[in-house]
């Protein structure tokens, strides 16, 4: 296991080199001046010429790459252009918000993910597949919308935007997670009142990766269903309910679990543009501010945040994969 | 048990939609006096320290916290006093004395006086960030006595008293804020979410990415705010500010609202659209360092096919007027700097199958996606062929350094820092100003500003921004679209309106009441 552990790790910082010179290229590739931006119409020719060389934009871009290397192997990730603040306190701020959504999310999807595989995996289970692939093929922003025109602006069930109501006066700490500081803190209220704010972002980003998982699963079930075992769980008499649960699922469950996996990948870039509808105060946010102020070393601080998150969970899901599926270990 | 799933989805999905419905917010207070103003922002102002703050979305915060020696009187380019009651200018035009308000309190009890006013000044040269060069021509500064406050400046600067008055001009901050926070970078830390000002709001919230809170200050000298709070809340999305703005979550929407939906709001009774004059400028730069737009007739031939006051009543409808003008109007007698462009016969000649490509920066009321359309079926009836490219703020800057790269045409809407036609020419058409995107250059008009910049005399130095003015407008080097009312959508129980056309997108927070 820890050597496991210790090829993951070598592969993440692999990616997040890859992930950052990447992003270094495209920067170089894309005309922007971000510091005449920054300096205002009316800075001299000298005052912008003195910042982008404070900023150190006036060094060839292989200099530029070094220095940032340097610096962030020591974990500072530069200032941001735009909120001229180092990029990591406002990660370190935007992040909370997003995890608390994009896991929210993803629970959601598995939930329904897996209430449509087993449902559709003997034939069943139309109802719920019209309704999540329905939503699931509407563009996200335009879903978004829909959601809250229905249950915001119509029914008044849930809050119109944001993550917390503002006089509620929630508490800041320990985890910067909403529900979680709620129930340490014994502040029912907040975490209420957190869970309808993430009801209808949380169901944007989820439909999605259902569908996804929903039919993995459900193809990953049918193979297993007509197998031996299974015709001798049957052959003992078994309930359809307990062949299925207890015997189909286990065996079925890899194929899904590597769909989840790439599904938070799709469930981060999602985040950008649901994090705008609802004014969630997120990473995604963040982001869709960092590139219209074309704001780079914000736009790399997150990039990298996001990259190693994505890494970490398919570590977590290949963990899983071994677990659920004993075979797998005898390789 | 197929049968018995969805039922436990359609449970567990109800249990969630219910205890969301248990938290409703709480009523708003009724009444004319105190109450909550909630506002909406599209993006993050990024910070609240007024000698860095350059942007349009933020504003009202800065103007509510803060104050500086003069502002506009509402609906007006004519300045009024602020924290000078009175000042005067020397005759040769270098010495400006201020004479200052006493008895004035900054939010943290701290006396203001001229000292104050000169740390603050100094603060913001020292930071020189984008706004500095407001003080760039001070030469010295003095403080006589408590309440008067002296500037020399190097060199007679006409438009000066404006820069005192605009929305980004210097502002004073509490000199203690400024000593007890000082750290290494003139307190910029402590400046970019903490903001301790003489204005009628305290800034007593600034969260990043979700919401600033403005608390009326009770100490202030002037006229009290009539609302207790400003909750200010970051929603990027327009349409969510209108799902809110129509439930009543929201009391106005101050920018950007979708110009094809302002009919649809006239007829809601619970809402008012309010518009203003604004020296808004929507702008067309074109490219005269590149063929094919070097040649001027074809500039010419170019503005009078794109037929451009059909094109602005079709896309503002009653919200804005042809520019008549080189400068905002109100800024310049018109007549001074005349621009007109009589539409022409469109022929399949007049373009020759010219390539064009076409730049224009996103906005959320979908108005320069829908000109930047029109001008492209225009352009192709007249025979040219036009690629149009939506772009960001920052590459649309970095077109200067590239010109033969840069795109043929380039559209935005822009305002003046201030009230005076130097402040529009400056940034826009000399050839070094920091909105020239496409490097216009003039050497007869970059002569004729530099001129008027130091004519003490009104009507002299006017005749020379008038003069410039149309050597640009003769040369078609930017076409003047459309002067844009500011458009506001507001919940009917909002009275109390106050607006300065120098201030685009805000309202005077400290009028506004809750009826």
């Amino acid at each position: 296991m820890a050597r496991f552990a210790l090829t993951r790790l070598a592969s993440l910082v692999g990616i997040l080199l890859g992930l950052s010179v990447v992003v270094f290229v495209l920067a170089a590739v894309v005309p922007a001046d971000p510091v005449r931006a920054m300096v205002g119409a009316s800075a001299s020719p000298q005052i912008v010429e003195a910042k982008r060389h404070e900023l150190g934009l006036d060094r060839p871009l292989p200099a530029q790459y070094a220095r940032f290397l340097s610096r962030a192997v020591r974990g500072d990730l530069s200032m941001s252009l735009h909120t001229r603040r180092p990029v990591r306190t406002d990660i370190a701020a935007f992040l909370p918000a997003t995890v608390e959504l994009a896991a929210t999310a993803l629970a959601l999807a598995v939930v329904l993910g897996g209430a449509l595989g087993l449902l559709t995996a003997r034939g069943g289970g139309t109802t719920l597949r019209v309704a999540l692939v329905a939503g699931a093929s509407v563009p996200a922003f335009l879903l978004a919308l829909l959601l809250l025109m229905v249950f915001y602006a119509r029914f008044g069930w849930v809050p119109g935007s944001g993550r917390i109501s503002s006089d509620l006066g929630a508490p800041t700490g320990p985890t910067g997670l909403l529900i979680i500081d709620g129930l340490v803190h014994g502040r029912l209220d907040v975490v209420r009142d957190a869970l309808a704010h993430l009801a209808l972002p949380a169901l944007c980003l989820a439909l999605g990766p259902a569908v996804a998982l929903g039919r993995t699963l459900r193809s990953s079930l049918q193979t297993v269903l007509v197998s031996d075992h299974i015709r001798t769980a049957r052959a003992k008499a078994l309930t359809e309910r307990r062949v299925l649960l207890r015997h189909g699922v286990r065996p079925g469950l890899n194929a899904p679990l590597t769909m989840a996996g790439l599904q938070v990948g799709m469930l981060l870039a999602g985040v950008v543009v649901v994090e705008s509808v609802f004014a969630w105060p997120g990473l995604g946010l963040y982001t869709a501010r960092a590139i219209t102020s074309v704001d780079f070393p914000a736009i790399v601080g997150v990039t990298l945040v996001m990259g190693a998150v994505y890494v970490i969970i398919n570590a977590f899901v290949d963990v899983a994969q071994v677990a659920a599926d004993p075979r797998l270990r005898a390789r | 048990m197929s049968r018995r799933l969805p039922l436990l989805v359609a449970v567990l999905l109800a249990a969630v939609l219910v205890g969301s419905a248990c938290s409703s917010t709480p009523t708003p207070p009724q009444g004319g006096e105190g109450g909550t103003l909630q506002l909406a922002y599209l993006a993050d102002m990024a910070q609240a320290d007024p000698d860095v703050f350059y942007d349009i979305e933020g504003n009202t915060v800065i103007l509510s916290v803060y104050e500086g020696l003069l502002k506009y009187k509402p609906d007006s380019t004519e300045i009024i006093p602020s924290l000078a009651e009175s000042w005067e200018v020397s005759p040769d035009g270098l010495t400006y004395t201020f004479k200052l308000r006493s008895g004035v309190k900054f939010q943290d009890g701290t006396p203001f006086d001229s000292q104050a006013v000169k740390t603050s000044f100094q603060r913001r040269l020292d930071v020189g960030a984008a706004p500095s060069y407001m003080l760039e021509p001070v030469a010295s500064m003095q403080t006589p006595d408590a309440t008067t406050f002296v500037m020399r400046l190097k060199h007679p600067v006409a438009p000066f008293l404006h820069y005192m008055a605009s929305s980004w001009g210097p502002k004073v901050i509490s000199p203690k804020a400024l000593t007890d926070n000082a750290g290494k970078d003139h307190a910029q830390t402590w400046a970019n979410d903490h903001a301790i000002g003489t204005g009628p709001f305290q800034l007593t919230a600034f969260e990043r990415g979700q919401r600033y809170e403005l608390t009326r200050f009770d100490g202030y000298w002037g006229q009290k705010a009539h609302v207790d709070k400003v909750e200010i809340r970051i929603i990027p999305d327009i349409g969510t500010q209108r799902l809110q703005l129509q439930s009543g979550d929201l009391d106005a929407i101050l920018h950007s609202f979708p110009q094809a939906e302002l009919a649809s709001v006239k007829s809601n009774p619970d809402l008012q659209v309010q518009d203003f004059s604004s020296y808004l400028n929507n702008i067309i730069y074109l490219n005269t360092n590149k063929k094919p737009l070097s040649d001027p007739a074809l500039r010419k031939a170019l503005a009078s096919a794109i037929n451009r006051d059909s094109l602005v009543t079709e896309v503002y409808g009653t919200y804005a007027k042809p520019s008549s003008s080189t400068y905002p109007s109100g800024l310049l007698d018109p007549a001074l700097a005349p621009v007109a462009y009589p539409p022409s016969e469109t022929t399949a000649a007049v373009g020759g199958g010219k390539k064009l490509t076409f730049a224009y920066t996103a906005d959320d009321s979908g108005v320069h996606r829908r000109i930047a359309e029109l001008v492209q079926q225009r352009l192709d009836a007249a025979g040219f062929s036009v690629t149009i490219n939506e772009v960001q703020l920052p590459q649309v800057f970095e077109y200067v350094n590239d010109l033969q790269a840069a795109p043929d045409m380039v559209m935005q809407t822009n305002t003046p820092d201030g009230a005076h036609p130097d402040m529009w020419a400056r940034i826009e058409w000399y050839s070094t100003g920091g909105l020239n995107y496409l490097g216009y250059n003039s050497p007869q008009v970059d002569k004729l500003l530099d001129q008027a910049l130091e004519t003490t005399d009104k009507a002299t130095a006017d005749r020379a921004y008038g003069q410039a003015g149309k050597i640009l407008a003769q040369d078609t080097g930017i076409i003047f679209v459309a002067d844009p009312r500011d458009v506001m959508v507001l919940r009917k129980n909002l009275t109390g309106i106050e607006h300065v056309p120098n201030y685009p997108w805000a309202l005077n927070l400290a009028a506004l009441q809750k009826g």
